[in-house]
């Protein structure tokens, strides 16, 4: 307890981290996984396959490796990536992959029909996807979205291994330091108070999900009497 | 810089050791991980009193904390409380904990699909327990839950690589130890991220081919 008043500071900015972290990484995944998504979508062949590529590398490859991919070879590049900058980097493009799949999914789970009636009234295709297919996507995109971002939020932890100093990294200098000096071991209660931080933040999180899952069915199920049940993409694991 | 093969050839050796590593952690937790998951599912579906309700917290727990995190606390934290496990075995339990909470669900889902009706056909045709869930639920339940269940195995073979930051010498620890020493780091990259594709694909590939095989007497 008394470790923690002491680093409190340390602990704060810590987390300020993290959250900075994975904001900067929804923000490049989200943008991403909304334009290679919604592009998978369209009817060219070639782009189709190009974006599924792009999907398959980067959610096959460890996220771990990705990462130390961007910390490691962008300055041979010439390109000098700060760790927070390379973590970004690395868990966006890690982020967008399995962004890209819930966009592609959410736009798929649109009726046909609606696709057709929209096109036989003389919608562009633009329209069709902005004010059409979009607003009816969305339903299916958000929750989803929200589990990624709870795998970002915990993905973030990651950047401990190349230098970002974020919550787990300062719970890691806390118990270096602390043994260093004082000469105890306090690795148990730290990374303890750890897990509990981030199984309250992401658990939040996961909350949130499910209750706006359960509130846009709801919506949805008011709108249509007989709503199909979309098929649930099954959680994405990190 | 160019491409050094010879480079590579000099370290395949050590790579291949690190590779051997990756492989027996990610089978031992994968074998494990599923016992756990049909141990768990077991206690869910059967809704044993006070255990289900700490499977479902150990299942959200899991599920909402960082696996590097989980992996500290078991290699740096346990020995606080006199656990005091070695590398190898601390990998494993960590993944095996960790792949375990999907696997419950994995298997859960599997088993949900098998409905209450069914079972009383079942008994009422005189089927013992132990043949319902040998010839009825266990066709039906693996079925539905194996894809996810490979899914499962297959990330925790790519989170094995996690397993780098406690320095169990696995193939990720190898290619970052040797890159800090001789800086060959295009070459070392390479060399992992087409050993893990190729570990990703090919397990995808026998796992699509195993469902396909399964459901092979529902196929037209």
């Amino acid at each position: 307890m008394d470790l923690l008043i002491r680093n409190l500071p340390f602990i704060l900015q810590g987390l300020a981290m993290t959250l900075g972290l994975a904001l900067a990484t929804l923000f490049f995944a989200t943008i991403v996984s909304f334009l290679l998504g919604t592009l998978a979508t369209l009817r060219f062949g070639w782009l189709r396959v190009a974006v599924k590529v792009y999907v398959e590398l980067f959610r096959d490859i460890p996220l771990i490796v990705n990462i130390f991919f961007v910390f490691f070879v962008a300055p041979l590049f010439g390109l000098e990536l700060s760790p927070f900058a390379a973590v970004t980097v690395g868990l966006s493009v890690w982020g967008s992959a399995n962004g890209i799949e819930i966009v592609r999914g959410g736009f798929n789970s649109v009726p046909r029909h609606q696709w057709q009636s929209a096109a036989a009234l003389g919608l562009k295709t633009w329209e069709i996807y902005l004010f059409i297919a979009g607003p009816q996507a969305l339903r299916a995109i958000l929750p989803p979205f929200v589990g990624l971002l709870t795998l970002l939020v915990q993905a973030t932890s990651l950047g401990a291994l190349v230098g970002v100093n974020e919550f787990f990294k300062v719970g890691q200098i806390i118990v270096e330091r602390t043994t260093m000096m004082e000469g105890w071991n306090p690795a148990f209660t730290v990374y303890a108070a750890v897990l509990l931080t981030y199984f309250v933040i992401c658990s939040t999180l996961s909350w949130f999900g499910r209750w706006l899952e359960r509130r846009l069915r709801r919506d949805r199920a008011q709108a249509r009497p007989k709503a199909i049940s979309a098929a649930e993409p099954a959680a994405q694991l990190p | 810089m160019e491409f050094d093969f010879a480079y590579l050839t000099a370290q395949w050796p050590a790579l291949m050791r690190g590779l051997w590593l990756t492989v027996q952690v990610s089978a031992l937790s994968i074998v494990l991980s599923i016992l756990v998951g049909v141990l768990g599912a077991a206690v869910r579906v059967l809704q044993v009193p006070v255990l289900d309700k700490l499977v479902v917290g150990y299942v959200e727990f899991i599920r909402n904390t960082p696996l590097l995190a989980q992996l500290f606390f078991i290699f740096y934290g346990l020995p606080g409380l006199g656990l005091r496990l070695s590398l190898f075995w601390s990998g494993v339990l960590c993944l095996t904990l960790w792949a375990g909470a999907y696997q419950i669900e994995n298997v859960r889902g599997g088993l949900e699909t098998v409905g209450k009706g069914l079972r009383e056909a079942a008994f009422s045709l005189g089927l013992s327990p132990w043949r319902f869930f040998r010839l009825v639920a266990a066709p039906m339940a693996i079925r539905v839950g194996l894809p996810s269940m490979l899914n499962t195995s297959i990330s925790l073979l790519k989170n094995s690589s996690y397993l780098q930051a406690i320095g169990l010498a696995e193939l990720t620890y190898v290619a970052i130890d040797r890159i800090s020493m001789d800086f060959r780091t295009i070459e070392m990259f390479a060399a992992i991220c087409v050993i893990y594709l190729l570990l990703v694909l090919t397990l995808s590939f026998l796992a699509s081919r195993l469902e396909y095989r399964l459901n092979a007497p529902f196929r037209l």
